[in-house]
This record gives structure tokens, C-alpha cells and sequence, in this order.
């Protein structure tokens, strides 16, 4: 009786077991993990709770709505200030390839939203090439995404599957507590979509709308500067990408960020509601703090895509 | 033959019991899914949320997103059958001062538009109004 008592427990137990989610190759993402910053970063994130830190990631926003200003800002596509597809071949730790997913990432929605087709391809290349290396490429879906890019009336549906695809990522990272990978693609996207910014404002020294867009990473990069500074205790590397960019924060606390508050008044529209937010912003930053955050920002980037 | 029948509806009442648990929970990430393909045209899609209110147990669920000046954001929500069933998202800026909210007039909104004039860090917050099931799904979409 007892015999078959268990077999049926055992049975309905394989039964239950059968219906996790589990992806295809988690093994050997875990593994690949482990070879290089499971250890170190483990101990690190003893100090932030897991919520606290995911608070503190989701808060980075998408390096895409950078790429949009620039196109509304009637700017010209310049392929010299992106890092190099073929650097790719130079990543060979996790620590590189995930900033470097991050970076490239970044490069791949600027190239799209300016519907560069040829070098968007390049781009989706590296980004297999280290998300393969991560053994997170079974994300992201290339036959389709490499279809879409061909065609630049697919721009919407490109944008969606990739920007789908990059948050699948961190949702998979992030649950599996492998959250400090996640941080270090998304500083990646973002410094890249912050040395882009530079760079344009370099060609366009009068914008007071870039000048205006830079100083707002102030917000950012406070929330960085906690996150590299968490992960940083017990990783060597992310430890040194702190102390580099604790340089670049200092700048950003020289841009002062003046809010003005005022009521929101609500709209309906075609069953919509519509809020308008009476309150605004205005950024002051001096030509001086810019020049320095642009030269930080490059001394930083050099060390991640070299 | 009779410890047979024993095991088996013990099996089965395993079976059933464990069925009644799955159907419990909350696919909050279907509803998210599901967020996503009603963003309307023109927004770009930027990240879609689970909201699992764990049958009650919960408030709320807060998450927090860098709105940027001059951009309109775009929220969505989609739970069981075409309305909300009861859940509200609430936009608040840093300093916790409620910015936007999708339940207005005794009426909730299951899609609402915020164009920020004022860059900077915010909260949004779901919550739950008579809610039946506490479970849903939102996207965010933004567009210049």
C-alpha cells in the first residue's frame, strides 16, 4: 500500500514538475555565469534587498526615446560615433560582452530609427554574438528581426520586437538573481545613448534642447552610481567601472535641475483620459560641467568597447 | 483492489487539488502581453508591467520609470473581460504628489496619455478597487 502510495505522490509530482517554464538553455547560461561573476557579485548584493535593487534598475529608461529626439531634433546620422561591429570580436569576458550587449543595444535603435537598414544588420550581428556568449541569445528572435530591418516600413514592429526582446532579458536576468548582469547591459545602453548625445551637442554647440537632455541624465546617473557602488563591493571590475564613474557623477551634481510645480487639469479624449501636468522642469548646466561630462563619458566608453 | 482504489483517488485528489491551485494564480504576464498589442499607433513601445495583486494580499504594485519632458507616455491597462476589473494606475512624481490617475469621475479608464512637461522620476502605482481578481497587465509606450 505504501509502495503504491508513493508512486502516485511521485507520479503526480513529475506530473506538476512538467509544467515549469523553464528556457531551453538556462543550464548553460548558469554555467556561464558562474565561470566569471557569480562569485564575485554573489557577496555584493547582500547590501540592497533584491527589490530595492530591481527599483533602482527599472528605473533606467530606454536609450530609444534618445534616439527619437535626435531624429525630431532634425539631426543627420553619423555612423563614426557608434562603436565599431567588428570590436565585437574583442569581448571575451561576461563582464564585456554585457555592457557591450548594452552599448550595441543602443547603436541598433539609433541605426534603425534612422532607418539605416545595411548597418543595423552589422549591429543585430554583434548583439547575437554577445548574447550567444552571455547564452541569453535565445531571446531574442534574429530571422525576424533581421526580416523587419530589411524593410524600413517595419520600423514600428522592429523597435517593438527588439525593445521586447531586450526587456525579456532583464525580466529572465533579474529573476534569476543574476541582476547585476542586467545592470551592467542597461549602464551600457545608457552611457552609449549618453555619448551620443555628447557627440551631437559637439556639431550643434547652440541646442539648448541637448544641453537641456544631458543634464537631465543627472537623475540617472544618480541611480547608477548606487547600483556600480553595490555590485562594485565585490567585483573588481564593476568596482573600477565605479571609481570611473563616480567622476562622471561628480560632474552631473553640478547641473542643477529647477522644478516648478503646478495642479494637472484631465481631458477626456475619444474615451482617453488626458492628463496635463502644469509642472516643469528647466536645467542649468555650464558649458565647462558639459565639456567635462562629454570627456568622462569618452574616458569611460573607451575602457568598455576596447 | 481496494488499496488500489484508495491510491487512485488519492492521485486524483492531488490532481484536482493542484489543477484548483493553478487556476488560482494570477498570468499576470499574459495580460502584460496582451498590454502590449493595444498601444495605440504612433507610440513606441517601452516596457510592459505584471500586475499581480496576489489575490488581495497586496495594496499595490509600484514600479518607477524616468518620464522625460516633452514626450507623451501612454498607459494601458488589460485584466480579465474588457474592463480593469478595479484596477487603477496612479502616477506620482518624486515627491509622492499624485500626478495622474485612470479612475476619474467614478469612471475607470482602461487606456490614459501623460505628457510630461517635467523630466524626472516616477512612480506607478496600480491598486485595486473592487477588484475581483487582483491580476492584470499594463504597457507603457511614449511618443515625441
Amino acid at each position: 500500500m505504501k509502495k503504491t502510495l508513493l508512486v502516485a505522490l511521485l507520479a503526480s509530482m513529475v506530473l506538476f514538475a512538467c509544467g515549469g517554464d523553464k528556457k531551453p538553455s538556462e543550464e548553460d547560461f548558469q554555467k556561464s555565469l558562474e565561470e566569471e561573476l557569480y562569485d564575485e557579485v554573489e557577496e555584493g548584493i547582500q547590501q540592497l534587498s533584491g527589490e530595492e535593487l530591481n527599483a533602482l534598475i527599472q528605473i533606467i529608461p530606454s536609450p530609444i526615446e534618445i534616439s527619437f529626439l535626435l531624429r525630431e531634433l532634425g539631426t543627420t546620422y553619423d555612423k563614426s560615433i557608434l562603436n565599431d561591429p567588428d570590436n565585437v570580436s574583442n569581448y571575451n569576458t561576461n563582464f564585456k560582452k554585457a555592457l557591450n550587449l548594452g552599448v550595441y543595444g543602443t547603436d541598433l535603435g539609433y541605426t534603425n530609427i534612422f532607418e539605416q537598414q545595411q548597418e543595423a544588420l552589422y549591429y543585430l550581428n554583434s548583439i547575437k554574438d554577445c548574447a550567444d556568449g552571455l547564452n541569453i541569445g535565445q531571446f531574442f528572435d534574429f530571422a525576424t528581426i533581421r526580416r523587419l530591418a530589411t524593410n524600413s516600413s517595419n520600423l514600428d514592429s522592429l523597435l517593438l520586437i527588439t525593445t521586447r526582446n531586450f526587456n525579456d532579458i532583464n525580466d529572465y536576468l533579474q529573476n534569476r538573481k543574476r541582476d547585476n548582469l542586467s545592470a551592467l547591459l542597461l549602464f551600457g545602453g545608457w552611457l552609449e545613448a549618453l555619448h551620443i548625445l555628447n557627440q551631437v551637442l559637439v556639431k550643434n554647440p547652440d541646442s539648448e534642447e541637448l544641453k537641456e537632455r544631458i543634464g537631465e541624465q543627472k537623475i540617472i546617473s544618480n541611480q547608477i552610481v548606487l547600483i556600480l557602488g553595490h555590485y562594485g563591493k565585490n567585483n573588481p571590475n564593476i568596482s573600477d567601472l565605479h571609481k570611473e564613474f563616480e567622476e562622471l557623477d561628480n560632474q552631473f551634481r553640478k547641473v542643477n535641475i529647477v522644478k516648478t510645480q503646478g495642479e494637472p487639469t484631465f481631458e477626456e479624449v475619444n474615451g482617453v483620459l488626458r492628463i496635463i501636468d502644469n509642472s516643469s522642469t528647466t536645467v542649468e548646466v555650464s558649458k565647462e560641467t558639459l565639456d567635462n561630462i562629454n570627456r568622462l563619458t569618452k574616458k569611460i566608453r573607451a575602457n568598455i568597447i576596447s | 483492489m481496494k488499496n488500489l482504489s484508495y491510491t487512485l483517488a488519492l492521485f486524483l485528489f492531488v490532481l484536482i487539488f493542484n489543477i484548483t491551485d493553478i487556476k488560482a494564480q494570477c498570468n499576470a504576464g499574459s495580460f502584460a502581453e496582451k498590454s502590449i498589442s493595444k498601444i495605440d499607433d504612433g507610440y513606441t513601445f517601452l516596457k510592459s508591467y505584471k500586475i499581480d495583486g496576489q489575490g488581495g494580499g497586496l495594496d499595490k504594485v509600484e514600479q518607477s520609470y524616468v518620464f522625460s519632458k516633452d514626450a507623451t507616455y501612454q498607459l494601458n491597462i488589460t485584466a480579465d473581460g474588457n474592463e480593469t476589473d478595479g484596477i487603477i494606475v496612479s502616477i506620482y512624481d518624486s515627491n509622492r504628489s499624485l500626478k495622474m490617475t485612470s479612475f476619474a469621475n467614478g469612471k475607470f479608464y482602461n487606456k490614459v496619455e501623460y505628457p510630461c512637461n517635467a523630466t524626472g522620476i516616477y512612480y506607478i502605482t496600480f491598486t485595486f478597487k473592487d477588484s475581483k481578481n487582483h491580476c492584470g497587465g499594463a504597457a507603457l509606450g511614449f511618443k515625441r
